[in-house]
């Protein structure tokens, strides 16, 4: 496998990472506390 | 001349009455509403400032000093809207709604029929100001770093003779503030609330995990750093701070607030804090090649890490960070920026609202079926407390006026024998219901200070952690467990009677009985409280607690 090319497991696990994230972001999204004024 | 200072929108609104350069009253508006860090416009604080100097008409006030300057700021927020039109439409609508609607001007109008002037300082000179202009010194190095103001987030700046003269800049979104802030929500605590968490948490991780993937995000000139942009969303939301990329630079999913702490969000916290303090030491470091002095005054919300702060012992033989560093403290730098009188002496932190005896008398009388009240003479108020405390009550304490800015120090605290390790785990648990993990502040006699901590200047304002041991590696701290962090540091409070008499004496009385006048000493509030500002909210959460004993004035109050 030539160099930076990701294996087939390294891709599974991203895209299970990506999933959960985009799940807790949602999550975090509907909530309140999270709001850092920066504007 | 009369001004009236003024901070709000970001976090911690705050209101402050200064008379002829000498600082009369200060007071945060979350006191007033009971809303942590409350940012909006500071309608209670500036009713009580305005009474507490005894101005019945507002526009006796000279000129109001607003903190920040709302052009500049617009330039900012715009300029980085326009990266992303589409995007930030909807922020950029309720940006310039409450830009031209809800403008200093518009809302002094409104609520208190002012019509006079308003200068604007910007955020950065207004905490570089009230860090300098209430330091002890003539000539010192100013470092101000926070989340952002109107473009900076960081400054060096020469204080010479009561000028400021800013040296250097860093413009958002290079922001250490706001990456420090970004990973607390990260890791599932309140930003600009939660820091003080992280903080606590770094010393139970590794830093070394997570350290390169965290430094790598920055790129460096020799004097000045870039953040990499493509892990934030700071350009253009106010919610989510961060994006994917980030969780994929760490390998890391986010912590929601219910989740267990786990040893990878220690190690994160750890690898936070290492980080900050790397990059804060390069910026003392360029600030001592900038200015050559030995004095350095630290400003804006980060120079609340005590534990970055005492680096700048490593280049300066002294530091000074003043009572409210962050944006509350910058309405008071804002009104002594524009006072071109002689320098007054305002270190003075206790500048909030007191209450008579009368007023308390006649509170507790309303009680009478709940309580027992003792009213004691002074000097028996110290024995019988100390006393207390000897046997390992909790006392809340309530005296005088209450301070100014985040820090309890010693009129609206709770009061707790250092010296067993398990009170500390009652005060986390069972009286302010927080996480077990957070360490507690011993006060200290400044005088007997050096014999227990390693320390080398006062601090009067909690501000600095030191060791709690010396440099012959005695490990004192064991005298002091439920005062120390697991690192074996202390935000230790030095207390000198000049700067607060009842509480400097009652610390001589507790080392009469315990051979060390050191106390532990944490905020008068329970979970998700602010601090207790009345006699009547004292009583409240003392009913509603395990508080063991309350003090107000001379009055010693037990539960029946």
């Amino acid at each position: 496998m030539s160099k930076g090319k990701k294996s087939k497991e390294e891709l599974e696990r991203q895209k299970k990472l990506e999933e959960e994230f985009q799940k807790k972001l949602k999550e975090l999204q509907k909530r309140d506390p999270f709001v850092y004024k920066n504007f | 001349m009369i001004q009236l200072g003024i901070s709000a929108f970001y976090h911690d609104s705050a209101a402050c009455i200064v008379l002829d350069g000498k600082v009369i009253a200060a007071a945060e508006e979350e006191r007033f509403t009971e809303k942590k860090h409350d940012h909006s416009f500071p309608v209670n604080a500036i009713a009580y400032v305005l009474s507490e100097a005894g101005i019945q008409d507002i526009n006796e006030v000279n000129e109001v000093c607003w903190y920040e300057d709302p052009k500049v700021k617009k330039n900012r927020v715009l300029k980085t809207f326009n990266k992303r039109f589409f995007k930030t439409f909807r922020n950029r609508c309720r940006y310039l709604y409450s830009y031209y609607f809800n403008s200093p001007k518009t809302l002094l109008r409104k609520h208190f029929k002012y019509t006079g002037k308003v200068t604007h300082t910007g955020h950065h000179l207004s905490h570089a100001a009230f860090s300098y202009l209430t330091s002890p010194y003539k000539n010192a190095a100013i470092l101000t770093v926070d989340g952002v103001g109107e473009w900076e987030t960081i400054t060096i700046s020469k204080g010479s003779n009561d000028k400021i003269e800013k040296l250097l800049s860093i413009d958002f979104p290079n922001s250490l503030g706001m990456l420090y802030s970004t990973v607390t929500a990260y890791l599932g605590f309140k930003p600009n609330e939660g820091e003080y968490k992280v903080m606590g948490l770094a010393p139970f991780g590794d830093p070394k995990i997570y350290y390169d993937k965290l430094n790598s995000i920055f790129s460096h000139t020799s004097k000045k750093f870039t953040i990499d942009q493509k892990y934030f969303t700071w350009e253009y939301s106010d919610k989510v701070m961060y994006k994917y990329l980030f969780a994929e630079l760490l390998q890391l999913l986010p912590r929601l607030p219910e989740e267990p702490i786990k040893q990878e969000h220690k190690d994160l916290a750890a690898a936070l804090q290492r980080i900050y303090e790397d990059k804060f030491e390069r910026l003392l470091k360029t600030a001592k090649n900038l200015v050559k002095s030995p004095n350095i005054v630290l400003g804006g919300g980060c120079a609340y890490n005590g534990v970055a702060n005492v680096l700048g012992y490593k280049y300066f033989k002294s530091v000074y960070i003043p009572y409210a560093p962050s944006d509350a403290g910058s309405a008071i730098g804002a009104c002594l920026y524009n006072y071109k009188g002689e320098r007054k002496d305002n270190s003075n932190p206790y500048l909030g609202p007191e209450y008579s005896n009368d007023e308390v008398s006649f509170l507790l009388s309303q009680f009478s079926d709940k309580i027992n009240v003792k009213k004691l003479p002074e000097e028996q108020l110290f024995i019988q407390t100390a006393k207390l405390l000897n046997e390992q009550n909790i006392i809340a304490w309530f005296q005088g006026r209450m301070e100014f800015g985040a820090r309890a120090l010693g009129n609206r605290s709770i009061l707790a024998s250092p010296r067993d390790a398990s009170m500390r785990d009652k005060l986390n648990m069972v009286i302010k219901k927080r996480e077990g993990f957070r360490p507690f502040a011993p006060s200290v006699t400044a005088e007997t200070a050096s014999k227990w901590f390693n320390i080398n200047q006062s601090v009067p304002y909690m501000n600095i952690v030191v060791k709690a041991f010396d440099e012959d590696g005695f490990a004192r701290f064991t005298k002091f467990p439920a005062a120390t962090h697991v690192d074996g540091t202390c935000r230790v409070q030095t207390v000198n009677k000049h700067q607060n008499i009842k509480y400097y004496l009652l610390l001589k009385e507790i080392g009469k009985l315990s051979g060390a006048e050191v106390v532990l000493n944490t905020s008068f509030n329970l979970k998700d409280q602010t601090i207790t500002r009345t006699p009547n909210q004292a009583l409240k959460r003392f009913l509603e607690s395990d508080i063991d004993f309350l003090v107000i004035n001379n009055m010693l109050i037990s539960k029946k």
